[in-house]
């Protein structure tokens, strides 16, 4: 299978999601902070870097509404951002 | 007088004895000496001399005349035959041991050497954790297209579509990308998804922090959800030589219904 793979490449290992799942938002509560990303996803042609503040304001929305736990932003690769004052207080 | 062929020319006397007024009793033995003594005296280093060593020998046997020939004197007595043997057969035993044991080793170092790597991390096994994307940098000179794409399995009802076609972004940057969800039919229909990265190099590169996938989701009939994937490239794909003209990644989910027995593919060999 992935023995002796040549360069010491490495092996293709499914894992689950580090996080595990997105519980579904069956309510809509975030449902506004993903329209504000997809829109700003749109006018900059698909430019993650320039939308990261609204992707952060998406999961700080959804963990406040308890749709994920709790999570410092830093640990989710938002370290350039000052932390929110009630959400992203782990 | 007597006929001399062959081997048996070695015989013949030179002289005959045999005369007329020899032939008679008393004298039968004077020859039969003579001849024998002839017999023996002929070199046992010729070329026949194991032959005539025998005849002589049997021949001196019978007169009672005694000879010192060649003896052959025994290689190996009984004795030492079996020292060398129990010898032998030791030193078979501490090879056949030794080549047994290089034949385990050699089987050995697989697992042992995927051991050895897991616990100190060398050769590339990474352990991730969120201290580890807390402390990615992205690497900026690497831009990335992530192409999304969505489908559903054939008795699947559930219509199932990205929102969005590409991302881009850089390996070390975590990225949202959600794709949207509906059931049109009047059951509540339950499913669980997999996913797929192409190039499949890519995929071992490809970190997903939080998603929707290998998970039962409900649906209520008509509703329709978003499903964020929140991801991102490890930063160790700009470093892969092998990734060197990869500049798009196509991330693409699959939703099956949930029914007993349903054997999920998973991405990657199983």
């Amino acid at each position: 299978m992935s023995f002796g793979s040549p360069g010491g490449a490495r092996s293709f290992k499914v894992s689950p999601p580090q996080k595990g799942s997105f519980p579904l938002d069956h309510g809509g509560e975030c449902k506004e902070f993903m329209r504000k990303y997809m829109r700003c996803l749109r006018d900059t042609l698909g430019e993650n870097t320039k939308c990261r503040v609204e992707s952060k304001d998406y999961l700080e929305c959804r963990m406040k509404n308890n749709l994920m736990a709790k999570e410092d932003i830093k640990n989710l690769g938002y370290g350039d951002f000052k932390p929110a004052s009630e959400a992203g207080n782990a | 007088m007597i006929g001399c062929q062959g081997r048996i020319a070695l015989l013949c006397i030179k002289k005959p004895v045999l005369t007329k007024s020899t032939w008679n009793g008393h004298n039968m033995m004077t020859i039969i000496r003579q001849t024998a003594l002839k017999a023996s005296s002929w070199t046992v280093y010729g070329r026949y001399s194991s032959h005539r060593a025998d005849v002589a020998s049997s021949t001196s046997q019978l007169l009672g005349v005694t000879r010192p020939y060649l003896q052959t004197r025994p290689f190996k007595t009984g004795r030492i035959q079996d020292d060398w043997r129990q010898k032998n057969k030791s030193l078979m035993m501490y090879i056949g041991g030794i080549g047994v044991l290089v034949a385990g080793l050699a089987y050995a170092c697989v697992p042992l050497y995927r051991m050895f790597c897991q616990a100190t991390g060398l050769g590339g096994t990474v352990k991730h954790g969120s201290e580890t994307v807390a402390q990615m940098k992205p690497v900026e000179d690497r831009e990335l297209e992530i192409r999304f794409s969505a489908d559903t399995a054939a008795s699947m009802r559930w219509n199932f579509r990205p929102r969005q076609s590409a991302i881009k972004l850089v390996p070390g940057e975590t990225a949202l990308a959600f794709y949207t969800a509906r059931n049109p039919t009047d059951q509540p229909i339950i499913g669980i998804s997999t996913y797929n990265v192409v190039p499949f190099e890519a995929g071992q590169y490809f970190n997903k922090i939080q998603c929707f996938c290998f998970e039962e989701q409900r649906l209520e009939p008509n509703e329709e959800v978003d499903m964020p994937v929140f991801f991102f490239i490890d930063p160790e794909f700009a470093e892969d030589p092998a990734m060197y003209k990869v500049d798009a990644i196509t991330l693409s989910y699959t939703f099956f219904e949930a029914k007993d027995g349903l054997r999920l593919p998973l991405p990657g060999y199983s």
